[in-house]
Protein backbone atom coordinates (compact mmCIF):
# COMPACT_ATOMS: atom_id res chain seq x y z
CA UNK A 1 0.00 0.00 0.00
CA UNK A 2 1.53 3.10 -0.95
CA UNK A 3 1.42 5.98 1.13
CA UNK A 4 1.20 9.42 -0.66
CA UNK A 5 4.23 11.21 1.33
CA UNK A 6 1.94 14.90 1.30
CA UNK A 7 -0.90 12.95 3.23
CA UNK A 8 1.95 12.07 5.43
CA UNK A 9 3.43 15.13 5.83
CA UNK A 10 -0.17 16.46 7.26
CA UNK A 11 -0.11 14.58 9.77
CA UNK A 12 3.52 15.17 10.94
CA UNK A 13 2.95 19.16 11.84
CA UNK A 14 -0.09 19.05 14.24
CA UNK A 15 2.24 16.16 16.09
CA UNK A 16 4.97 17.82 16.50
CA UNK A 17 3.03 21.05 17.88
CA UNK A 18 1.29 18.74 20.34
CA UNK A 19 4.36 17.86 21.79
CA UNK A 20 5.74 21.64 21.77
CA UNK A 21 2.89 22.85 23.40
CA UNK A 22 3.29 20.20 25.87
CA UNK A 23 6.73 21.41 26.87
CA UNK A 24 5.23 25.65 26.60
CA UNK A 25 3.06 24.41 28.90
CA UNK A 26 5.44 22.04 30.88
CA UNK A 27 5.22 23.73 34.74
CA UNK A 28 1.65 22.18 34.02
CA UNK A 29 2.62 18.76 34.38
CA UNK A 30 6.49 18.05 34.05
CA UNK A 31 6.34 14.57 33.40
CA UNK A 32 3.55 14.15 31.39
CA UNK A 33 5.14 17.05 29.06
CA UNK A 34 8.68 15.22 29.48
CA UNK A 35 6.90 11.83 28.46
CA UNK A 36 5.49 13.22 25.26
CA UNK A 37 8.48 15.90 24.11
CA UNK A 38 11.31 13.15 24.79
CA UNK A 39 9.70 9.90 24.03
CA UNK A 40 6.33 9.31 22.70
CA UNK A 41 6.37 12.01 19.86
CA UNK A 42 10.36 11.99 18.69
CA UNK A 43 9.96 8.37 19.06
CA UNK A 44 6.84 7.88 16.60
CA UNK A 45 8.41 10.23 14.29
CA UNK A 46 11.38 8.07 14.37
CA UNK A 47 9.56 5.03 13.40
CA UNK A 48 7.77 7.29 10.26
CA UNK A 49 11.21 8.23 9.57
CA UNK A 50 12.58 4.47 9.57
CA UNK A 51 10.02 3.10 7.90
CA UNK A 52 10.49 5.82 5.25
CA UNK A 53 14.27 5.34 4.82
CA UNK A 54 13.46 1.32 4.58
CA UNK A 55 11.50 1.95 1.98
CA UNK A 56 12.82 4.76 -0.29
CA UNK A 57 16.36 4.55 0.54
CA UNK A 58 17.57 1.88 -2.32
CA UNK A 59 16.18 3.93 -4.86
CA UNK A 60 16.80 7.55 -3.56
CA UNK A 61 18.57 9.86 -5.82
CA UNK A 62 22.09 11.64 -4.58
CA UNK A 63 24.00 10.50 -1.75
CA UNK A 64 25.86 12.23 1.39
CA UNK A 65 29.01 13.09 -0.42
CA UNK A 66 28.41 16.63 -1.99
CA UNK A 67 25.98 19.36 -1.42
CA UNK A 68 24.54 18.60 -5.25
CA UNK A 69 24.00 15.16 -4.07
CA UNK A 70 22.71 15.99 -0.94
CA UNK A 71 20.18 18.76 -2.59
CA UNK A 72 18.73 15.94 -5.46
CA UNK A 73 18.16 13.38 -2.33
CA UNK A 74 15.32 16.07 -1.19
CA UNK A 75 14.13 15.96 -4.73
CA UNK A 76 12.48 12.58 -3.83
CA UNK A 77 9.52 13.65 -1.71
CA UNK A 78 9.32 10.55 0.13
CA UNK A 79 13.15 11.05 1.57
CA UNK A 80 12.12 14.43 2.05
CA UNK A 81 9.57 13.78 3.83
CA UNK A 82 11.50 11.77 6.03
CA UNK A 83 13.96 14.40 6.56
CA UNK A 84 11.60 16.48 7.90
CA UNK A 85 10.53 13.94 10.42
CA UNK A 86 13.94 13.62 11.29
CA UNK A 87 14.19 17.76 12.20
CA UNK A 88 10.83 17.47 14.34
CA UNK A 89 12.08 14.37 15.86
CA UNK A 90 15.33 15.87 16.91
CA UNK A 91 14.00 19.42 17.29
CA UNK A 92 11.60 18.49 19.98
CA UNK A 93 13.98 15.81 21.62
CA UNK A 94 16.27 18.94 22.10
CA UNK A 95 13.19 21.32 22.89
CA UNK A 96 12.49 18.71 25.68
CA UNK A 97 16.09 18.49 27.03
CA UNK A 98 16.03 22.25 27.16
CA UNK A 99 13.01 22.25 29.48
CA UNK A 100 14.55 19.17 31.49
CA UNK A 101 17.95 20.94 31.87
CA UNK A 102 16.30 24.39 32.59
CA UNK A 103 13.54 22.91 35.32
CA UNK A 104 17.19 20.64 36.88
CA UNK A 105 19.13 23.87 37.02
CA UNK A 106 16.74 25.98 38.26
CA UNK A 107 16.30 28.47 35.30
CA UNK A 108 12.98 30.23 35.59
CA UNK A 109 10.99 28.83 32.71
CA UNK A 110 9.68 32.19 31.24
CA UNK A 111 13.23 32.82 30.02
CA UNK A 112 13.84 29.65 28.22
CA UNK A 113 10.40 29.71 26.43
CA UNK A 114 12.31 32.21 23.62
CA UNK A 115 14.67 29.54 23.60
CA UNK A 116 12.12 27.40 23.16
CA UNK A 117 10.26 29.09 20.34
CA UNK A 118 13.63 29.89 18.45
CA UNK A 119 14.34 25.63 18.77
CA UNK A 120 11.02 25.29 17.51
CA UNK A 121 11.27 27.51 14.24
CA UNK A 122 15.04 27.07 13.66
CA UNK A 123 16.25 24.57 15.82
CA UNK A 124 20.32 25.25 16.27
CA UNK A 125 19.67 28.32 17.06
CA UNK A 126 17.25 28.07 20.18
CA UNK A 127 19.96 25.53 21.03
CA UNK A 128 22.47 27.94 20.94
CA UNK A 129 20.12 30.76 22.84
CA UNK A 130 20.30 28.08 25.53
CA UNK A 131 23.65 27.32 25.53
CA UNK A 132 24.54 31.56 25.97
CA UNK A 133 21.75 31.75 28.76
CA UNK A 134 22.93 28.96 30.59
CA UNK A 135 26.82 30.01 30.18
CA UNK A 136 25.45 33.27 31.74
CA UNK A 137 24.12 31.37 34.71
CA UNK A 138 26.87 29.07 34.80
CA UNK A 139 29.30 31.94 34.84
CA UNK A 140 26.80 33.59 37.59
CA UNK A 141 27.46 30.62 40.22
CA UNK A 142 31.10 30.13 39.79
CA UNK A 143 31.93 33.69 40.54
CA UNK A 144 29.24 33.90 43.38
CA UNK A 145 29.16 29.97 44.89
CA UNK A 146 25.14 30.36 44.25
CA UNK A 147 23.68 27.50 42.55
CA UNK A 148 22.30 28.95 39.23
CA UNK B 1 51.11 53.41 37.53
CA UNK B 2 50.19 56.22 38.67
CA UNK B 3 47.38 55.97 39.72
CA UNK B 4 46.65 53.10 41.72
CA UNK B 5 42.75 52.02 42.58
CA UNK B 6 43.65 49.02 44.57
CA UNK B 7 44.93 50.93 48.22
CA UNK B 8 43.40 49.77 51.38
CA UNK B 9 41.10 52.84 51.81
CA UNK B 10 39.33 52.13 48.48
CA UNK B 11 39.93 48.13 47.31
CA UNK B 12 38.83 47.06 43.66
CA UNK B 13 35.31 47.20 43.59
CA UNK B 14 34.03 43.33 43.55
CA UNK B 15 33.00 42.43 40.44
CA UNK B 16 30.97 39.16 41.64
CA UNK B 17 28.45 41.62 43.54
CA UNK B 18 27.58 42.22 40.05
CA UNK B 19 25.81 38.97 40.16
CA UNK B 20 23.98 39.64 43.37
CA UNK B 21 23.25 43.31 43.10
CA UNK B 22 21.96 42.93 39.82
CA UNK B 23 21.24 39.69 38.15
CA UNK B 24 19.01 40.78 35.73
CA UNK B 25 20.76 43.18 33.77
CA UNK B 26 24.11 40.82 34.36
CA UNK B 27 23.21 37.98 33.03
CA UNK B 28 21.45 40.07 30.00
CA UNK B 29 25.03 42.13 29.70
CA UNK B 30 26.67 38.05 29.54
CA UNK B 31 23.90 36.99 26.76
CA UNK B 32 24.60 39.83 24.53
CA UNK B 33 28.22 39.24 24.56
CA UNK B 34 27.69 36.43 23.63
CA UNK B 35 25.37 36.43 21.18
CA UNK B 36 27.87 38.28 19.04
CA UNK B 37 29.13 35.33 17.94
CA UNK B 38 26.38 34.06 15.74
CA UNK B 39 26.05 37.66 14.63
CA UNK B 40 30.15 37.65 13.65
CA UNK B 41 29.67 34.27 11.88
CA UNK B 42 26.36 36.32 10.04
CA UNK B 43 29.02 39.11 8.51
CA UNK B 44 30.79 36.74 7.61
CA UNK B 45 28.82 34.88 5.29
CA UNK B 46 26.75 37.52 4.15
CA UNK B 47 27.94 39.27 1.12
CA UNK B 48 24.85 41.96 1.09
CA UNK B 49 25.61 45.30 1.49
CA UNK B 50 23.67 48.07 3.58
CA UNK B 51 24.10 51.71 2.82
CA UNK B 52 28.09 51.08 2.32
CA UNK B 53 28.43 48.41 5.07
CA UNK B 54 27.51 44.57 5.98
CA UNK B 55 24.02 44.89 7.50
CA UNK B 56 24.93 43.29 10.18
CA UNK B 57 27.11 45.79 11.68
CA UNK B 58 24.48 47.82 13.01
CA UNK B 59 22.78 45.10 15.18
CA UNK B 60 26.94 44.27 16.35
CA UNK B 61 27.87 47.88 17.71
CA UNK B 62 24.11 48.13 19.25
CA UNK B 63 25.34 44.71 20.88
CA UNK B 64 28.40 45.69 22.22
CA UNK B 65 26.87 49.19 23.26
CA UNK B 66 23.96 47.61 25.26
CA UNK B 67 26.45 45.00 26.82
CA UNK B 68 28.23 48.06 28.02
CA UNK B 69 25.24 49.71 29.37
CA UNK B 70 23.29 47.19 30.83
CA UNK B 71 27.00 46.05 32.39
CA UNK B 72 27.64 49.77 33.82
CA UNK B 73 23.96 50.18 35.34
CA UNK B 74 24.64 46.51 36.77
CA UNK B 75 28.14 47.98 38.21
CA UNK B 76 26.42 51.18 39.85
CA UNK B 77 23.43 49.35 41.27
CA UNK B 78 25.72 48.49 44.03
CA UNK B 79 25.88 52.21 45.07
CA UNK B 80 22.01 52.63 45.23
CA UNK B 81 20.35 51.47 49.10
CA UNK B 82 20.06 47.95 49.69
CA UNK B 83 16.01 48.34 50.54
CA UNK B 84 15.25 49.84 46.41
CA UNK B 85 17.95 47.56 45.08
CA UNK B 86 16.19 44.45 46.83
CA UNK B 87 12.89 45.76 46.32
CA UNK B 88 9.96 44.61 43.95
CA UNK B 89 8.98 47.94 42.17
CA UNK B 90 13.16 47.88 40.98
CA UNK B 91 13.01 44.02 40.25
CA UNK B 92 9.93 44.71 37.78
CA UNK B 93 11.38 47.68 36.36
CA UNK B 94 14.68 46.16 35.57
CA UNK B 95 13.16 43.11 34.27
CA UNK B 96 11.00 45.62 31.81
CA UNK B 97 14.42 47.11 30.98
CA UNK B 98 16.02 43.95 30.21
CA UNK B 99 12.88 43.46 28.02
CA UNK B 100 12.87 46.74 25.92
CA UNK B 101 17.21 45.52 25.55
CA UNK B 102 16.16 42.60 24.24
CA UNK B 103 13.49 43.43 22.19
CA UNK B 104 15.25 46.36 20.78
CA UNK B 105 18.44 43.65 19.66
CA UNK B 106 15.52 41.16 17.88
CA UNK B 107 14.61 43.88 16.20
CA UNK B 108 17.64 45.50 14.93
CA UNK B 109 19.06 41.62 14.04
CA UNK B 110 15.69 41.44 12.51
CA UNK B 111 15.85 44.14 10.16
CA UNK B 112 19.77 42.81 9.11
CA UNK B 113 17.95 39.66 7.90
CA UNK B 114 16.00 41.06 5.09
CA UNK B 115 18.67 43.95 4.78
CA UNK B 116 16.65 46.57 5.41
CA UNK B 117 16.76 49.87 8.02
CA UNK B 118 15.98 49.19 11.37
CA UNK B 119 15.49 53.22 12.67
CA UNK B 120 14.16 55.78 9.63
CA UNK B 121 12.47 52.68 7.70
CA UNK B 122 9.69 53.59 5.49
CA UNK B 123 9.49 51.07 2.96
CA UNK B 124 7.91 48.34 5.02
CA UNK B 125 4.97 49.60 6.58
CA UNK B 126 4.96 46.48 9.68
CA UNK B 127 8.55 48.00 10.49
CA UNK B 128 7.21 51.79 10.66
CA UNK B 129 5.19 50.55 13.19
CA UNK B 130 7.44 49.02 14.60
CA UNK B 131 9.73 51.65 14.71
CA UNK B 132 7.46 53.67 16.72
CA UNK B 133 7.68 50.83 19.30
CA UNK B 134 11.03 50.69 19.60
CA UNK B 135 11.05 54.57 20.00
CA UNK B 136 9.22 53.81 23.24
CA UNK B 137 11.45 51.24 24.47
CA UNK B 138 14.53 53.10 24.05
CA UNK B 139 13.11 55.75 26.56
CA UNK B 140 11.88 52.75 28.61
CA UNK B 141 15.69 51.42 28.09
CA UNK B 142 17.10 54.63 29.06
CA UNK B 143 15.22 55.70 31.81
CA UNK B 144 16.72 52.96 33.94
CA UNK B 145 19.99 55.02 34.51
CA UNK B 146 17.75 58.40 35.11
CA UNK B 147 15.91 56.24 38.31
CA UNK B 148 19.53 54.66 39.26
CA UNK B 149 20.73 57.98 39.35
CA UNK B 150 18.36 59.70 41.60
CA UNK B 151 18.36 56.89 43.80
CA UNK B 152 22.38 56.99 44.17
CA UNK B 153 21.77 60.56 44.50
CA UNK B 154 19.45 60.41 47.54
CA UNK B 155 21.19 57.54 49.10
CA UNK B 156 22.72 58.20 52.93
CA UNK B 157 24.32 55.05 53.71
CA UNK B 158 28.24 56.19 53.29
CA UNK B 159 29.43 53.63 50.87
CA UNK B 160 30.84 56.17 48.91
CA UNK B 161 32.32 60.24 49.36
CA UNK B 162 29.93 62.75 48.68
CA UNK B 163 31.57 63.36 45.36
CA UNK B 164 31.80 59.53 44.20
CA UNK B 165 28.50 59.46 44.82
CA UNK B 166 27.44 63.07 43.29
CA UNK B 167 29.77 62.05 40.16
CA UNK B 168 27.81 58.89 39.76
CA UNK B 169 24.41 60.14 40.19
CA UNK B 170 25.07 63.02 38.25
CA UNK B 171 26.97 60.88 35.55
CA UNK B 172 23.18 58.63 35.27
CA UNK B 173 21.18 61.22 35.39
CA UNK B 174 22.78 63.17 32.88
CA UNK B 175 23.04 60.03 30.35
CA UNK B 176 19.44 60.55 30.42
CA UNK B 177 18.60 64.18 30.32
CA UNK B 178 21.22 64.58 27.39
CA UNK B 179 20.44 61.58 25.53
CA UNK B 180 16.44 61.98 25.46
CA UNK B 181 16.61 65.07 23.82
CA UNK B 182 19.23 64.28 21.05
CA UNK B 183 17.86 60.83 20.55
CA UNK B 184 14.96 62.30 20.13
CA UNK B 185 15.58 65.02 17.79
CA UNK B 186 17.85 61.75 16.07
CA UNK B 187 14.79 59.83 15.73
CA UNK B 188 12.52 62.48 14.77
CA UNK B 189 14.63 63.44 11.45
CA UNK B 190 15.00 61.50 8.06
CA UNK B 191 18.31 60.11 9.21
CA UNK B 192 21.34 60.39 11.20
CA UNK B 193 23.42 62.76 8.71
CA UNK B 194 22.95 66.14 7.98
CA UNK B 195 24.27 66.82 4.85
CA UNK B 196 25.67 64.42 2.03
CA UNK B 197 28.47 62.23 3.61
CA UNK B 198 30.61 60.40 1.76
CA UNK B 199 33.49 59.62 3.84
CA UNK B 200 33.72 58.12 7.42
CA UNK B 201 35.64 57.79 10.55
CA UNK B 202 37.28 54.88 11.35
CA UNK B 203 35.64 52.65 14.05
CA UNK B 204 32.92 54.71 14.92
CA UNK B 205 31.98 55.26 11.42
CA UNK B 206 30.83 58.84 11.98
CA UNK B 207 30.90 61.47 8.99
CA UNK B 208 33.82 62.81 7.98
CA UNK B 209 32.48 65.57 5.53
CA UNK B 210 28.48 65.76 6.79
CA UNK B 211 27.16 66.59 10.33
CA UNK B 212 26.90 63.66 12.31
CA UNK B 213 23.77 63.54 14.96
CA UNK B 214 24.94 60.17 16.66
CA UNK B 215 28.36 61.95 17.88
CA UNK B 216 26.50 63.51 20.42
CA UNK B 217 24.15 60.84 21.06
CA UNK B 218 27.79 58.77 21.43
CA UNK B 219 28.80 61.06 24.25
CA UNK B 220 25.52 61.78 25.80
CA UNK B 221 24.91 58.19 26.38
CA UNK B 222 28.73 57.77 28.03
CA UNK B 223 27.97 60.69 30.38
CA UNK B 224 27.51 57.70 32.75
CA UNK B 225 31.07 56.62 32.73
CA UNK B 226 33.09 60.26 31.75
CA UNK B 227 31.21 62.15 35.21
CA UNK B 228 31.91 59.11 37.36
CA UNK B 229 36.03 58.95 35.92
CA UNK B 230 36.61 62.87 36.71
CA UNK B 231 35.06 62.11 39.86
CA UNK B 232 37.22 59.38 41.04
CA UNK B 233 40.27 61.69 39.44
CA UNK B 234 39.35 64.70 41.54
CA UNK B 235 38.65 62.91 44.64
CA UNK B 236 41.98 61.14 44.23
CA UNK B 237 43.77 64.12 43.04
CA UNK B 238 42.41 67.27 44.66
CA UNK B 239 39.90 66.13 47.28
CA UNK B 240 39.18 69.69 49.11
CA UNK B 241 37.83 70.66 45.83
CA UNK B 242 36.84 67.39 44.45
CA UNK B 243 32.73 68.27 44.49
CA UNK B 244 33.16 71.21 42.75
CA UNK B 245 35.01 69.54 40.30
CA UNK B 246 32.18 67.17 40.03
CA UNK B 247 30.19 69.67 38.97
CA UNK B 248 32.34 71.43 37.02
CA UNK B 249 33.06 68.06 34.65
CA UNK B 250 29.49 67.79 34.77
CA UNK B 251 29.03 70.99 32.83
CA UNK B 252 31.86 70.54 30.77
CA UNK B 253 30.55 67.31 29.69
CA UNK B 254 26.80 68.53 28.76
CA UNK B 255 28.83 71.49 27.33
CA UNK B 256 30.59 69.08 25.07
CA UNK B 257 27.40 66.62 23.94
CA UNK B 258 25.67 70.30 23.29
CA UNK B 259 28.58 71.50 21.41
CA UNK B 260 29.13 68.27 19.33
CA UNK B 261 25.09 68.44 19.17
CA UNK B 262 25.12 72.14 17.39
CA UNK B 263 27.71 71.01 15.18
CA UNK B 264 26.28 68.14 13.62
CA UNK B 265 23.41 70.18 12.97
CA UNK B 266 25.00 72.53 11.18
CA UNK B 267 25.59 70.05 9.14
CA UNK B 268 29.93 70.14 10.16
CA UNK B 269 31.72 66.82 10.95
CA UNK B 270 32.83 66.25 14.06
CA UNK B 271 36.58 65.46 13.59
CA UNK B 272 37.38 65.35 9.56
CA UNK B 273 40.86 64.58 10.25
CA UNK B 274 40.60 61.07 12.03
CA UNK B 275 40.63 58.63 8.99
Amino acid sequence: MPTDPHLLFGYTGPLAMLGWLALALSPLAPRAADLAAALVIPALLSVAYTALILVHWSDAPGGFDSLSNVMALFTEPSVALAGWAHYLAFDLFVGAWITRTARAEAIPHLLILPCLVLTFLFGPAGFLAFFILRASLTLRARMTGATA
Amino acid sequence: MTLSLATPAAPFPDLRRLWTDAPALTTLTVVLILALIPLYGAMALDARVFQGDSPWLKPIKFHYALAIYAGSLAFFARYMPTGTRAGRPWRWFTASVVFAILAECVWLSGAAMLNTASHFNTDIPFLTAVYQVMGAFAVLLTSASLVMGISIWRNRDGALSPALRQGVALGLILTFALTIPVAGYLSASDGHFVGDSTRQMWLMGWSRDAGDLRVAHFLATHALHFVPLAALLAARLFPAQALRLVWLSAAVFAALVIGTFAQALQGRPFLPFIG
